[in-house]
């Protein structure tokens, strides 16, 4: 199953985050509680993990991209 | 609450220290550590190290460039100033900043100094700010970070972190330049860096606070970490986002302009462009400077060792590599 993976907020004020960099490629699967990427946004740097172990199909925001909270960054496959 | 000394004032290890209780050993309490390192241009994790700093002013006056894994801009320290860091282990809490800022700001106060906030919870005394704050998450813990400006080299602070005007475009985190202030020159009575040191450790920790000695192997493998990554040419310069670049200069033998892509800090694609007199041989200039490091150094070795030295009417490869990185 495809699915969507969104731009999360790290504080609630939080207005834009950056991609800061994919800590895994397009194609490359992983399992659940794998580091996938990590954001920056406020000063603040932080990884972000996968829920369910599943596959990067399609990355849609390059690193350095600056996108809003709930923005699509990338699809997966489950 | 649990203090940590590190008894270093090497940034490496420092840094290394706080990853080190924040990912490998967590002590089960907030842990508290308050540190300051020889004078050093500390970036922020997604910075590009290039477009922050003055490498040539660095050099010249052995200031370090280290990079943190909070994000943020670039800040200078020396002796003069204390960081401070508190590490929360298996933090889920959303992300503040003012549980770790209040009571620095609560210390200050103690002492008369007329400390408080900005709109932007900046750290602020009489309009200017004397406290630069940063985080990053990781292995669950949440790490805060920050500078306080107690006697801080101003004058070192601004000339390193100015930098000239040279097209250099990329997609990263950009430093903002703020009015800045020492909180010695707001103290009612005068103290020095040491004894400030002292009630900050007091005021946060309270009388009776515990104290965590980090032991031969905690200290073995802090070490470990700042030597095998945080001190290397790669972290700290190379893992830099993509740019262009443009740089010129004038020379007795006319003018040259390079156009580079910097990739990871390796010269990915160059031309180059000008007035100058030269052989056929200098045709082959920017397909010589293609996978070199952006460094004046290596680029200075690279010309020479594919023999463009000469080469070029009236511009040295000296000049050259002076050009196109400081």
């Amino acid at each position: 199953m495809e699915r969507e993976i969104r731009m999360p907020k790290l504080r609630p004020e939080m207005k834009k985050g950056m991609l800061a960099a994919w800590l895994k490629e397009e194609g490359e699967a992983f399992e659940a509680g794998e580091a996938l990427f990590e954001i920056e946004a406020d000063k603040v740097v932080g990884q972000v993990e996968a829920e369910r172990a599943g596959r990067l199909k399609k990355l849609v925001v390059e690193e350095g991209d600056e996108v809003e909270p709930g923005a699509v960054i990338a699809l997966v496959e489950e | 609450m649990i203090y940590i000394e590190t008894g270093s004032e090497d940034i490496f290890y420092n840094l290394s220290a706080e990853h080190y209780f924040a990912a490998q050993k967590k002590l089960g309490d907030t842990a508290f550590l308050i540190w300051r390192t020889t004078p050093t241009l500390v970036v922020g994790k997604y910075q590009n190290t290039l477009e922050e700093i003055r490498q040539d002013y660095a050099d010249r006056h052995g200031i370090q460039v280290a990079r943190r894994l909070s994000g943020g801009g670039t800040v200078y320290a020396d002796r003069g100033g204390w960081m401070f860091t508190f590490i929360q282990p298996d933090d889920t809490a959303e992300i503040s900043f003012r549980q770790y800022t209040q009571p620095i700001v609560d210390a200050l106060r103690a002492l008369g100094v007329p400390a408080g906030f900005n709109g932007r919870n900046d750290l602020m005394i009489e309009g200017r700010k004397f406290s630069g704050n940063a985080q990053y998450k990781l292995a669950g813990s949440t790490v805060h970070h920050g500078t306080l400006m107690f006697d801080v080299d101003i004058e070192q602070m601004v000339a390193a972190t100015t930098v000239a005007d040279e097209k250099i475009i990329s997609k990263s985190i950009h430093s903002v330049r703020e009015r800045v202030t020492n909180i010695a020159d707001h103290l009612k009575t005068p103290m020095d860096a040491e004894a400030f040191k002292q009630h900050l450790i007091r005021f946060v920790m309270g009388e009776n606070g515990a104290r965590y000695e980090p032991d031969e192997a905690d200290r073995a493998e802090i070490s470990r970490f700042a030597r095998e990554k945080l001190a290397t040419w790669d972290w700290r310069y190379g893992k830099n986002p993509k740019f262009s670049i443009t740089r010129a200069n004038r020379f007795p033998g006319g003018r040259i302009e390079f156009r580079l892509e910097v990739k990871d800090g390796l010269i990915a694609g160059a031309a180059v462009s000008g007035d100058f007199f030269a052989g056929e041989k200098a045709d082959g200039l920017a397909a010589a400077l293609t996978g070199c490091r952006y460094d004046r150094r290596a680029v200075r070795d690279r010309l020479a060792e594919r023999g463009f030295d000469g080469v070029v009417y009236g511009i040295t490869i000296d000049d050259m590599a002076a050009t196109i990185a400081d």
